[in-house]
């Protein structure tokens, strides 16, 4: 049995010991957001926040997440009301097939919190755990480029308000 | 791939933990970012994870008479941003910075590290080079007698690295880390730590089945003038496994080119 | 309304319609599917590479927990329509798409039995379980020893490895290259790559046996082509059987064509008579997904002393893998590799050779490029040596041979007709700092350091219509595409398509096109793509065809619904169609204020009694479907410039200055197109500094980590500048050049003659990874 908050809110679920983070996030709390691309803790796709840190889903039993708190894709901002860094993403074309993102997203949020990101050299060493197909990562780094160092009134980056 | 199917314990004390890993098969999980992806490729099926994470006072960093001693569970995050990591032993945060990326320094640990044992991983060269006290939950094993092979230590199957104990350096030494990969946070293809302080002492990482002191080459060392024969003696004194990503005889080439940059470097730094 | 106040919709950077779903991880991916009573596959699967296949014992994993049934190939067998990539092409042999196999394995991950459970973990379990016994065959892993008889043949009913054999030429190369001033050659090797995209392969069969009905959610790129197959497999005929794609996280070709998991799913759904899921993890990718770019060319170029080219000739030997993929065929790259060798080149004598040699891997399928990034790294590493040789700057070399505007339309060597593009727009652009890069580059040396500058310049044939075959006597039509775009009675307007977006931003650059065509805003159209629902035919998205194929149909559909919307309003407003106008979800009368919205004339048309007499309500429909076929294709040209930095002693390379050149036709959202060279470049330069499957001489192979298989990062990708040429297209409906994949065309080959320039060593050998590097420049001190 273990207790975890998900984006604010409280669940208990019986688990098996091996059942990953990921999955169970995917499949018992239907938070599909959250996407697994390697289970090797290569791709960074999984990437959530737990009690503060970033972290891989895929290497992390849901066994372990018991009395933590975690932060998904879903909890930072809706369809009506995306977050800043969402936002940048959307305005800087971060974003094409989205497989990545969330990982991204997460990671983002991380970095910002944790590193002044004063260069770009910075943010892409950051990102350097994220593997995108996709964008070659140019528009990434602008989105998040745009975003470090910005005051938004009433909103923080790396979180929603309720 | 789905790992195995396991039974997990997650005991508060290190006497339960040796308890619990005296049972068949079991084996510790700390951080999880080098077992994890074993299991998920069922390279390895144990029967019992003992989760050692709850146990409390194993990530502390304290001074140790001028050095310092570092718990086990000390998350590599931490390591990276500790005030007292960066002034003591400054060639251990630059290596920090090389070490993967932030999601997996937010949940490895110094003791899962050193425990897995990859040679071609910053951290089990790193107390090689700092001449490192590894304390268990039975003994006191020194750094350069910790390693018996590729992915190998000497522990028992029931003994838990508890602290790792870095003695201080004297002042003034110089320090060089040099590390050369295919990509930003990759393992080294190889790596080279330098230090110049009463001694010189060189550490190949990726370029043998485990870290090593380069004393062949150190014994040529005296002043900056040496460092190309050093760089020279040290390429050939290693013994790399060539794999597809670098032969044997490239990866003996990367170990004269960084130890020559990291011989330059703690030279600059020597006061 | 001013007309001239209409909004210009198409070339604008309008934010995706895709991204907030995206963004708050409101996806809907294929592993986010989850319907009720649904079953779990896991895979056993051959450690072989090429064996026959004795017993398959599956008593023990029966047993296990959770087991719902297991499949072997002798099982299935029988149950279904063996299906054949097929081709009027000479020398070929059309291999059998196997779904399981039965009495042999033909590469190492091949799919000998499946295990059906209830969790993906139990399924796992299980297949551990499953005892094979292998009598091994001989070692058939490499190409060159394969593409000699003699050796073991991977299917014996074809009598040989070369599954493919094709010759042309044109002039007399042999002739004109006798006596030439200036000969280069070398034999150039590409390695093998796979796509890798982030959402692994995935399929979720959903029979329902009430209706005998089938539906497939596929991370395909190609629906309407694997539901045309899976009738033919499985005797389901089209209005019971759908294929859809969901939201896919990336493709690039590795889902472009049908796989045997892709059938097994639906025979094993049908048969259990329950919703059956197989996600692929990293491994399988790895070992299955099909892979790309696996050539061997010999080539040879002559000059005349001016440097203007005489002749051509080439041999390209292509690693094809164990099948013939579908349904493309194995002639698919090794013939485009020589088809686009002459480049945007004056080439008049040419002699060619493509062979595809099957081996024990993976099948060969498409990767974005397709053959062109031999055919460009080839041809570029060509003209720089015989630039070198001739002891002219490179970019000369391209200028004194780059077709020109006043020659077009240009019939290549090959027989590819080049129309009116931008080549030499596209190479003065990208070159515009070219003499301050080469300053930079002479002020790095002068210190040591190993800087490089290297050219790339290539044209793709884009948007193909019904006249041109993607691969030889292919006959999959892939050269239309049709829209159906209907206004329901809310007003909204709703377009059905066969393309299938996974990353294009087609949701959003089609309605851009449809919303400026009809009249209304981005907001009011919603692109249906990906289904075979609601559509006669369709194919998918592939080969740089949506914008063209897509964006024409939507715009000759759009334009006949408009004349429709004119037609009900001209009644509406008692005022002549050829008086109105509409435009942002508005129909007006010009120069009036006379307007009403597209909701309150589809509510008077459809819902409000009275309103229309019934003789003019049946002549108006609010809806339409066309079909466009551009017939021929349109030519995308590009030029790439990279500045390169080799570290003489590590030999890693760093790129300091990226640029790209392209003509993409008419640009529909710049943010979109900038967004595909970035990643298409991005792929190219994993392509030609760190990627590579690599197979040992057993077969097995050894990249079966993405810690192996190497991706760039954001590290290893510099910033890039991108400059879009947009050349007016001719006889083309909407002006549309398809892009996507010219950043893989380019960038091996610029970067190839910028490392080349750097280290004054032919690069003949990609990926050049600082191992090969190392090789390459100390041989000669041993």
């Amino acid at each position: 049995m273990i207790a975890v908050v998900v984006n604010g809110v409280s669940y208990e679920r019986a688990v098996e010991p091996r059942m990953l983070l990921a999955d169970f996030l995917r499949y018992e709390l239907s938070l599909t957001g959250t996407h697994v691309g390697c289970e090797q803790g290569v791709c960074g796709a999984c990437t959530v926040i737990m009690n503060g840190d970033s972290v891989r889903a895929c290497l992390c039993f849901a066994v372990q997440a018991d009395g933590a708190e975690i932060e998904t894709v879903e909890g930072l901002g809706t369809v009506d009301d995306l977050n800043p860094l969402q936002q940048a993403f959307q305005e800087h074309h971060a974003l094409q097939c989205g497989f990545c993102t969330p990982g991204m997203l997460m990671t983002g949020v991380d970095l910002l919190r944790k590193y002044p990101l004063a260069t770009d050299r910075e943010i892409r060493e950051g990102l350097s755990g994220n593997l995108c197909r996709c964008t070659g990562y140019e528009h990434i780094v602008r989105a998040i480029r745009s975003v470090v160092g910005r005051s938004v009134v009433g909103r923080s980056v790396a979180g929603h308000e309720r | 791939m789905k790992p195995p199917a396991f039974e997990y314990l997650a005991p508060r004390t290190l006497e339960q933990a040796v308890a619990a890993l005296g049972a068949e098969d079991a084996k510790i999980l700390a951080g999880g970012q080098s077992l994890v992806p074993m299991l998920n490729f069922r390279l390895l099926a144990p029967s019992l994870l003992v989760d050692i994470t709850r146990i409390p006072g194993l990530d502390n960093v304290d001074d140790w008479d001028g050095g310092l001693r570092i718990g086990a569970l000390t998350r590599h995050h931490a390591l990276e941003t500790s005030p007292l990591v960066r002034d003591r032993f400054p060639v251990l945060h630059a290596a920090m910075a090389e070490v993967a990326h932030l999601a997996i320094r937010n949940r490895g640990t110094i003791g899962g590290s050193l425990c897995h044992g990859d040679p071609a991983a910053e951290l089990p060269g790193m107390v090689v080079l700092l001449d490192a006290q590894l304390q268990t939950t039975q003994r006191l094993i020194p750094a350069a007698e910790f390693y018996d092979g590729t992915l190998s230590t000497v522990l028992g199957a029931d003994e838990i690295l508890t602290d790792i104990m870095l003695p201080a350096l004297p002042p003034g030494t110089g320090w060089g880390f040099e590390e050369f990969a295919r990509r930003s946070g990759d393992f080294a293809l190889a790596a080279v730590g330098v230090l110049i302080g009463g001694e010189v002492r060189i550490v190949a990482i990726g370029a043998n089945e485990k870290p090593i002191r380069l004393l062949n080459a150190e014994a040529l060392f005296n002043d900056a003038s040496d460092i190309d024969a050093v760089a020279e003696a040290a390429g050939k004194e290693v013994s790399p496994e060539g794999d597809l990503h670098g032969s044997a005889e490239y990866r003996c080439h990367l170990v004269k080119v960084l130890t020559r940059r990291a011989l330059r470097a703690a030279w600059e730094r020597t006061s | 309304m001013n007309v001239d106040a209409r909004p210009k919709i198409i070339g604008a950077a309008v934010q995706r319609r895709e991204d907030p779903r995206l963004l708050t991880g409101q996806g809907r991916f294929v592993d986010d599917i989850n319907l009720p009573r649904m079953l779990h596959i896991a895979f056993c699967r051959s450690d072989h590479a090429h064996a026959r296949v004795l017993e398959v014992d599956v008593a023990a994993a029966a047993a296990m927990p959770g087991v719902v049934a297991i499949f072997t190939g002798a099982d299935v067998l029988g149950t279904f329509n063996s299906i054949r990539a097929t081709s009027r092409m000479a020398d070929y042999y059309a291999t059998e798409l196997p779904v399981l196999a039965h009495d042999k394995v033909r590469y190492v991950g091949e799919a000998v039995a499946a295990v059906v459970a209830e969790s993906r973990y139990l399924a796992e379990d299980a297949a551990e379980c499953i005892a094979v016994s292998y009598e091994p065959l001989g070692h058939a892993v490499d190409v060159q020893a394969n593409a000699e008889p003699g050796g073991p043949l991977l299917h014996e009913d074809a009598g040989t490895n070369v599954i493919v054999s094709r010759s042309f030429q044109r002039g007399d190369a042999d002739g004109a290259m006798a006596d030439a001033a200036v000969r280069v050659g070398a034999t150039f090797r590409m390695h093998r790559k796979t796509p890798a995209a982030m959402e692994n392969r995935g399929y979720v069969a959903d029979y329902d046996p009430g209706r005998r009905a089938l539906t497939l959610h596929s991370t395909t790129q190609v629906p309407g082509i694997v539901r045309d197959a899976l009738e033919e497999m499985l005797e389901i005929p089209g209005n019971r059987l759908h294929v859809m794609a969901p939201d896919m996280g990336g493709g690039f070709g590795g889902k472009a064509s049908l796989y045997p998991e892709e059938a097994l799913v639906c025979l094993l759904s049908r048969r259990l008579g329950r919703p059956v899921k197989w996600l692929s993890d990293r491994l399988e990718d790895l070992l299955t997904t099909t892979q790309a770019f696996d050539e061997i060319v010999e080539a040879e170029l002559a000059c005349d002393e001016e440097g203007h080219i005489l002749g051509l000739r080439a041999d390209c030997l292509g690693d094809v893998g164990a099948y013939s993929v579908y349904p493309w065929t194995a002639a698919m790259e090794p013939v485009q590799v020589v088809s686009f060798l002459p480049g945007p080149y004056r080439v008049s004598n040419y002699r060619a050779r493509a062979r595809a040699v099957a081996t024990s891997k993976a099948p060969t399928g498409a990767y974005r490029g397709v053959g062109r990034p031999i055919s460009a790294f080839v041809m570029e590493r060509l003209m720089d040596m015989a630039a070198a040789k001739l002891g002219l700057d490179p970019l000369e070399m391209r200028r004194r041979n780059m077709v020109r505007a006043d020659e077009f339309p240009y019939k290549s060597a090959s027989g590819i007709v080049w129309d009116k593009c931008g080549f030499m727009e596209c190479l003065e652009s990208v070159t515009a700092d070219y003499d301050a890069l080469r300053r930079q580059q002479a002020a790095a040396r002068a210190e040591g350091r190993w800087v490089g500058l290297g050219l790339a310049s290539y044209a793709e044939l884009t948007g193909l219509g019904s006249r041109i075959a993607v691969a030889p006597g292919m006959p999959v039509n892939t050269g239309t595409e049709t829209a159906t775009i209907r206004i329901d009675s809310t007003g909204a307007v709703t377009a059905h398509f066969g393309i299938a977006s996974h990353g294009q931003g087609l949701e959003t650059t089609l309605a851009q096109v449809i919303a400026e065509e009809l009249g209304v805003r981005v907001e009011d159209v919603e692109v249906i793509h990906g289904s075979t629902q609601g559509l006669a035919h369709g194919t998918g998205t592939f080969a740089s065809r949506s914008s063209v194929l897509a964006g024409g149909a939507a715009i000759i559909t759009a334009r006949a619904v408009r004349e429709q919307v004119l037609k009900a309003a001209a009644h509406m407003f008692e005022a002549d169609a050829g008086d109105l106008d509409a435009a942002a979800g508005e129909i007006f009368v010009t120069g009036t204020d006379r307007s009403m919205s597209f909701r309150q004339l589809a509510k008077a048309l459809y819902s409000e009694m009275g309103r229309f007499p019934k003789a003019l309500r049946e002549q108006i429909e609010l809806q339409a479907t066309r079909m466009y076929d551009p017939y021929f294709g349109t030519t995308s040209p590009a030029s790439h410039l990279a500045m390169v930095e080799v570290d003489p002693e590590t030999y890693g390379v760093t790129i300091l200055h990226y640029g790209v050149a392209d003509d993409c036709g008419r640009v529909i959202n710049p943010l979109i197109v900038d967004g595909q060279v970035h990643g298409g470049v991005a792929q190219g330069i994993g392509a030609a500094l760190m990627e590579e499957v690599v197979h040992d001489g057993a077969g097995q192979i050894l990249t079966a980590s993405l810690m192996d298989y190497v991706l760039p990062t954001a590290v290893e990708i510099p910033s890039m500048s991108v400059h879009h040429v947009e050349e007016f297209l001719p006889d083309n409906v909407s002006g549309f050049r398809g892009m996507g994949e010219g950043g893989t065309i380019g960038a091996p080959a610029a970067l190839a003659n910028a490392v080349s320039d750097a280290v004054g060593e032919d690069i003949n050998v990609l990926p050049m990874t600082p191992e090969r590097l190392y090789c390459l420049l100390n041989r000669d001190e041993e």
